[in-house]
């Protein structure tokens, strides 16, 4: 058995896909640990503290950020996160995923730097194990 | 008494040439420029024969010869205009006419005179042809001429501005009649583009509404300039008129088709999103769901998921039923408009929104003294009263008695109507841009759906109005709705 990923970090506030993710990385046994965020607010309240304190273990090794969200979307959250990220030199792998099919999302989302793919949901399972496996690798 | 030699020069310098014709002998003398003009040195050639084959344009050869005959036989003068050809090859405009005799003079000799008038038969050519282009210009393009006399104030028009007008075409518009022409909110531009162009100069082209003989409203396109005297004084207008009524009829037309496609653009573009972000957001939950069954080893898990389903179901629900909501609000547009009491609307609201108004201890204030009826379709009335006063009360301060502050008013000849609280605002720096987007909501609130505002705008729209927003965090948030 393969040694999975030390820290997976979701950000969408779809319950439901959230907690079948969850599941599918409990029963594949594809991260230690996970942390989920409800939007991307939460998530840069949580980010933000572990920067200044330089605590660079309790960054997530992979993070699946979802697009339309309440409060701070998935678009504001990479504009703020881009600012904070170069004071930090671990390497942090940046899943855009969203239902959202319309190609100008697709585009916008590609030209980030630190987007490394769009994924369509539904993510297939394989697909899954296939972005751990890679990050492992 | 004048020889031969001066009177030829004289000739000459007037561009006349002549004949002379003994009667007697029948014998023709041409002068000497008659030779310049045809290139004959040769006066032996002279004869009627040679001018009429060789020099005379063939269309006038008869009736020339009828004359000519006349003259001979029964010294009966004439006067005839002919075209002859001259030593460049070219046909020239003569008139041919005998000379004056003088009275009881018997003399035997008579001289035809030919003199040219090329350039008077061209100008009078252009004339003819340039007020042709005029007349099928003008009735083409119905622009009708018009001109004002400062002094008497008398108008003139000519018969296709009265055509223009639908008046009779003995009509004369007396002078103070002249503003009776111009569509009632225009009458005050008319008059002052009149003075300024009548005490300054300053010439005008406008477009303006009028109106016909018959007082039927029409759209004209006006031009006007200044005419001087002598001494440039102004001393009267004159200028077109240019019936464009279609034109601006159409444009108007189109201008209210690309703002509806423009609209209907904008709600597509919300039903794409729906589609797209919410109904396949809960079906790929499902597909995620059902790869996860056929995964799963433990029963225990496969009834997890099987739990999941039915909150799926839920959500899919809830998301189409919001479709549907969105295209029943934009369907009602057929409805007809009638007067709408905003006293009677808020009723209706409040009554349905009592037990949330007891709830939370709401207090609503209505000042519709300035403007107390609308002409609206009563539901989308009470559907926007009731998404800005419910939207007040759920994002109430918290610790703070929801007061909604409901007014209407003119102002610039538009209605206007204002939904004011003391609740939560909101940071429309933040979120200014977004706030009439569907799904968008800003407060991590249970009851936030983001629907509201979203159908509140789409039916302020449709009815050619607009919504506006202004917001002050912990102070309260004012909606203003323009109606058109």
């Amino acid at each position: 058995m393969e040694q999975p990923i030390e820290l997976a970090c979701i950000i969408d506030d779809d319950s439901i896909y959230v907690n079948l993710v969850k599941k599918i990385i409990e029963i594949k046994k594809l991260s230690r640990n996970l942390i989920i965020f409800k939007n991307g607010k939460e998530a840069l309240d949580y980010f933000r503290p572990i920067l200044e304190n330089m605590n660079q273990d309790k960054l997530p090794d992979i993070i699946f950020l979802d697009l339309n969200m309440p409060v701070m979307d998935g678009w504001e959250f990479l504009g703020e996160f881009f600012k904070i990220k170069n004071s930090f030199n671990k390497k942090i792998t940046l899943y855009v995923v969203s239902s959202s099919i319309d190609p100008r999302d697709l585009e916008r989302a590609k030209s980030f730097n630190m987007v490394t793919d769009y994924l369509i949901k539904p993510i297939e399972l394989k697909k899954f194990e296939k972005i751990f496996d890679q990050e492992v690798a | 008494m004048l020889n031969d030699l001066q009177l030829n020069n004289i000739l000459k310098d007037f561009d006349i040439a002549y004949w002379k014709i003994n009667l007697l002998t029948k014998e023709i003398t041409w002068s000497d420029h008659f030779l310049v003009l045809v290139r004959k040195q040769d006066t032996k050639t002279a004869s009627l024969e040679y001018f009429l084959d060789e020099i005379l344009h063939k269309d006038y050869r008869y009736d020339f010869r009828e004359h000519f005959g006349q003259l001979i036989s029964e010294f009966k003068p004439f006067n005839l205009e002919v075209r002859l050809k001259l030593e460049n090859g070219k046909f020239r405009w003569f008139e041919c006419r005998t000379l004056k005799k003088k009275e009881n003079s018997l003399e035997d000799s008579v001289v035809l005179l030919f003199v040219n008038i090329h350039q008077a038969k061209r100008d009078q050519y252009t004339i003819e042809e340039n007020f042709f282009y005029y007349r099928e210009t003008a009735e083409m393009t119905s622009t009708g001429g018009w001109y004002v006399d400062s002094a008497s104030g008398a108008v003139y028009w000519d018969e296709v501005t009265k055509k223009i007008f639908n008046c009779p075409y003995d009509y004369e518009p007396r002078p103070e009649d002249k503003m009776k022409f111009y569509a009632q909110e225009h009458r005050k531009k008319a008059q002052e583009m009149f003075k300024k162009c009548a005490e300054y100069g300053i010439p005008f082209k406008v477009e303006i509404k009028m109106l016909t003989f018959h007082n039927s409203e029409f759209w004209i396109r006006a031009t006007g300039k200044p005419v001087y005297d002598k001494e440039q004084e102004i001393i009267g207008i004159r200028g077109v008129f240019q019936d464009i009524d279609l034109n601006k009829t159409n444009e108007i037309n189109l201008q209210n088709s690309l703002d509806i496609i423009a609209a209907q653009n904008s709600r597509l573009f919300n039903f794409a999103h729906i589609v797209s972000h919410n109904l396949r957001s809960h079906s790929s939950n499902l597909s995620l769901i059902s790869q996860l069954l056929t995964e799963s080893k433990k029963d225990r898990d496969k009834l997890d998921l099987l739990m999941n389903v039915n909150d799926i179901a839920t959500n899919l629900d809830e998301a189409i039923r919001h479709l549907n909501e969105v295209v029943t609000k934009q369907s009602i547009l057929t409805k007809e408009k009638k007067t709408v009491k905003f006293e009677d609307a808020l009723q209706v609201v409040i009554t349905s929104t009592s037990s949330l108004i007891k709830r939370e201890n709401a207090q609503i204030i209505a000042d519709f003294d300035k403007l107390n009826e609308i002409t609206y379709i009563s539901e989308y009335l009470e559907s926007i009263l009731l998404n800005l006063i419910t939207n007040a009360i759920r994002y109430r301060q918290k610790g703070r008695k929801p007061v909604i502050f409901i007014q209407t008013y003119q102002e610039n000849g538009s209605n206007f109507l204002e939904v004011s609280d003391n609740g939560m605002g909101i940071d429309l720096d933040q979120y200014g841009d977004k706030m009439f987007g569907m799904y968008k909501t800003f407060h991590r609130h249970p009851e936030a759906k983001g629907i509201g505002l979203f159908i509140t705008k789409n039916q302020v729209e449709a009815m050619g109005g607009n919504i506006s927003v202004t917001s002050t965090v912990n102070i309260g948030t004012t909606f203003k709705i323009k109606f058109r």
